[in-house]
């Protein structure tokens, strides 16, 4: 899909942030169509319009200020998360960003909204971002939070950037907090998710296609205590299951305790990988059959059946995103604030915005 | 028909205070800015709020959202007059213990949902200190915090949805249980937005699971460097405790003085750190705080033996300011962060500017979020001193935005630190802020003049907002 819109337009990789603000600029001057891209493994959201220039965050990557004591990070957006997580661990820190993260960047996993698969333990990514840099579509640099882990100053422009799609301004700076990692950790495959109810907050319970497991962590008594209580086979690590692949990827939320029954409406023949006590289930699909339905039965409980991504034209009249969410006119006068021409990601948002 | 007389006609005689001495009482919050109310109503229902709402657009007059008033930098003080709305009517509980979740109405006292929540085994994570007054309608909007909040996050973390009414008397309700709800997460954009965009009439909140078991260490310390040391060494080993609090010796004092805790009062500073989980987790932890803690030259670990004493150790942490006030007739503190890193120094600077100004400083901190409360007590009828202590606070506030520091981590800017926001923030920052405010609220009317300095939508002014006089909202 990613290909299809991009054949043709013109390609920019900017080194710095006034660049990137030139560029931007120009662009609402000019009424030129951004595409924003990170590491390109999320443009299947939405239904972008059709870009005139493709907006690479390739040349503004690293990390810019990184304590350990103090717990946060501040990068670049376009530094891809693997790297942030490698350097990070050498002092036993992460940043809760996915565990798989491919070619992902920092960025555009902000600018998505993407959450880690611990956040029902360890909160996600909106949680976790304290300080974004922003620039606008008429090209302001937009600076809002700070660097320190608790911060009420202002609104909340740092969490509202969190999947927005740059709809508020290409971020280039982001600072997140981070958390320590403990000494031990286990992976334990269960038959019955029952007993694992019992298990006060652990790290993650994902089923993946029936396949359960809990995630465990903390000090070595702890995890070990836990492991065995749980009677299942324990593995030392977190073995960590990939995102199921197929032509359509799906993202279905739904509150938490209709987690089980939203796996059970999970059509056949489609994959899934769900996190418990969250009420987020990650699937995918070879066709786009169950879906219309699947979608009515989530939005009836408060939930959403949102397209990640889809073959080119396989929507076949279904809303990448739902019913539209409330405040659909806030949304697009606070949108307009940051970019008047809308030439970021143009069509990305709900309700076509 | 008076704007008075239309609230009473909607709203209920008994509703509509309007009497010098009622005016009086709420023209200020804990802080030491005062204003003066039109009125002050108290409606019962989110209809209600936006008929409120509307009156108050038709007559031209602000609305000051207010909770229980326990806010520290006159975010609930009528300063340009107007309605206060005070929420304590709207005060329903409906918890949904499947999806540990619960629709809170603004003016439910913190304490008292935690305490509803206790027989599903659950609780609210945010606890600030005044958490048996305060409301969650003022919680979320300061977006507060408190001891536990190290491990849990803030208020923010915890709300998942609201019910809002907006400019125009809309009702809008945002969010919900399910995670990551499709657009702009605006309900996160209110959370922390001090009352300028709306009243939240109802919040959504998250509840989390009753600890299986926890543990509660009082370590006491010759020298404040090594309580932050341990704090630093603490999180380092791969542990974040579910609270890490620091006292100094001045406040330990202060508080043993009236409360009789056990605190070591012949001690630097005291860390009051707390372990939840399995019985193993918190029997592990609490060992390797003990451990660390005398490593930093810790001089006596005591262990919470059960619940009272627990609830004795917090007592003391939780009226640290209720202390102050026993031995002094006024005080005023202020509330930033800095970098943990950069704590130790930042502390040093403190007591150098109350020194300088001939002032007592009692210190309590949420070390684990860098988080200072240096406390000042004075007399406000000495003459000059009221200017004084301000000028020191403001000083201390400067010492820790040198150091990469926030204004403030759970206070609130309000009007105290309105001015202060150009320190931390460029022109353009604040006007981009100023910007979202106004999508909000065109009219100016909700608690106008406060969090962003005046005159900070620096670009591209609107027509409508020339009708709006001088001071308003600019």
């Amino acid at each position: 899909m990613t290909e299809a819109v991009t054949a043709g337009a013109e390609q920019v990789a900017p080194a710095d942030i006034d660049s990137l603000a030139a560029i931007l600029r120009r662009a609402t001057k000019e009424r030129k169509v951004v595409q924003v891209v990170g590491g390109g493994t999320r443009q299947g959201y939405g239904a972008p319009s059709p870009p005139d220039l493709v907006l690479s965050m390739s040349g503004l990557t690293g990390i810019e200020e990184w304590d350990p004591d103090d717990l946060t990070v501040t990068v670049r957006s376009g530094t891809p998360v693997a790297e942030l997580e490698e350097t990070l661990a050498t002092r036993s820190q992460t940043a809760v960003m996915p565990e798989i993260p491919g070619a992902s960047t920092v960025g555009g996993v902000v600018a998505a909204g993407v959450s880690s698969l611990r956040r029902g333990r360890l909160l996600g990514t909106r949680e976790r971002i304290l300080e974004v840099t922003l620039v606008t579509g008429d090209g302001r640099i937009v600076r809002a939070g700070g660097r320190v882990v608790k911060n009420v100053s202002g609104f909340d422009l740092p969490r509202l950037a969190v999947g927005a799609f740059g709809s508020l301004g290409v971020i280039v700076g982001i600072c997140l907090k981070l958390w320590s990692t403990p000494q031990a950790s286990a992976t334990v495959t269960v038959d019955d998710l029952a007993f694992a109810d019992r298990v006060v907050r652990p790290l993650a319970v994902l089923e993946h296609d029936g396949v359960k497991r809990v995630f465990l962590w903390g000090t070595e008594e702890e995890v070990d205590a836990t492991s065995s209580r749980l009677d299942g086979h324990v593995v030392a690590g977190l073995d960590w299951p990939p995102d199921p692949t197929g032509s359509f990827r799906w993202s279905l939320r739904v509150p938490p305790a209709l987690t089980r029954e939203a796996i059970a409406r999970v059509p056949a023949e489609w994959s899934y990988l769900a996190i418990h006590r969250v009420g987020e289930i990650r699937a995918s699909s070879p066709a786009i059959d169950g879906a219309e339905s699947l979608r009515s039965w989530a939005e009836e409980r408060g939930g959403a059946l949102v397209v990640v991504d889809a073959p080119s034209g396989g929507l076949s009249g279904l809303d990448p995103w739902g019913s539209p969410p409330p405040g659909l006119d806030l949304q697009r006068r606070l949108i307009a604030q940051f970019d008047p021409g809308r030439v970021i990601n143009p069509g990305r948002l709900p309700g076509g915005i | 028909m008076s704007l008075i007389g239309e609230l009473r006609a909607r709203l209920g005689e008994d509703r509509v205070l309007d009497e010098a001495v009622e005016l009086y009482l709420y023209s200020k919050d804990a802080s030491l800015t005062r204003g003066q109310p039109t009125c002050v109503v108290f409606p019962g229902t989110t209809e209600e709020v936006a008929d409120v709402v509307r009156l108050a657009e038709a007559h031209h007059v602000p609305i000051v959202p207010r909770g229980a008033g326990t806010g520290l930098t006159a975010g609930a003080t009528p300063i340009q007059g107007g309605i206060v709305l005070s929420t304590t009517s709207m005060n329903q509980i409906e918890i949904d213990p499947e999806n540990r979740t619960a629709w809170v109405g603004a003016g439910v006292i913190n304490l008292d949902l935690t305490r509803a929540a206790e027989p599903y085994g659950l609780h609210f994570a945010p606890d600030p200190s005044s958490q048996s007054a305060c409301t969650i309608g003022g919680n979320v909007a300061n977006n507060s915090g408190g001891a536990h909040c190290l491990a849990e996050g803030a208020t923010t973390s915890h709300v998942l949805g609201l019910e809002v009414v907006l400019a125009g008397g809309a009702v809008l309700v945002l969010g919900g249980s399910a995670p990551d709800m499709p657009g702009l997460d605006l309900k996160g954009l209110i959370v922390g937005s001090e009352g300028t965009l709306g009243v939240v009439t109802r919040a959504l909140v998250r509840l989390l699971p009753i600890e299986a078991d926890v543990r509660t260490l009082l370590l006491d310390f010759t020298n404040l460097s090594g309580a932050t040391k341990t704090v630093s060494d603490v999180i380092a080993s791969g542990l974040v405790p579910a609270a890490l609090e620091i006292m100094d010796q001045n406040m330990m004092t202060a508080v043993e003085t009236w409360l009789h805790c056990g605190l070591p009062t012949e001690s630097a500073a005291g860390l009051l750190a707390e372990v939840v989980g399995t019985a193993e987790a918190v029997e592990a932890e609490a060992a390797i705080i003990d451990r660390i803690g005398r490593e930093n030259g810790a001089c006596q670990v005591q262990i919470a033996r059960d619940q009272d004493h627990r609830d004795l150790l917090w007592k003391g942490r939780k009226s640290a300011f209720g202390a102050v006030a026993q031995v002094s007739p006024d005080y005023y503190l202020h509330d930033t962060v800095v970098p943990r890193s950069k704590l130790v120094e930042t502390m040093e600077e403190v007591q150098a500017i109350a020194d300088r100004h001939g002032l007592a400083v009692y210190n309590v901190l949420h070390a684990g979020d860098g988080n200072l409360h240096p406390l000042m007590a004075f007399d406000s009828s000495e003459p000059g001193m009221v200017e004084k202590v301000l000028r020191a606070g403001e000083e201390m506030v400067a010492a820790c935005m040198r150091r990469g520091g926030a204004l403030s981590g759970e206070h609130g800017i309000g009007v105290e630190k309105r001015e202060m926001m150009r320190t931390g923030f460029s022109e353009i920052d604040l006007d981009a802020q100023a910007r979202l405010k106004e999508v909000f609220d065109p009219e100016g009317i909700f608690n106008p003049a406060k969090v962003l300095p005046e005159g900070s939508r620096c670009f591209d002014f609107g027509g409508v907002r020339r009708q709006i006089p001088h001071g308003a909202w600019v």
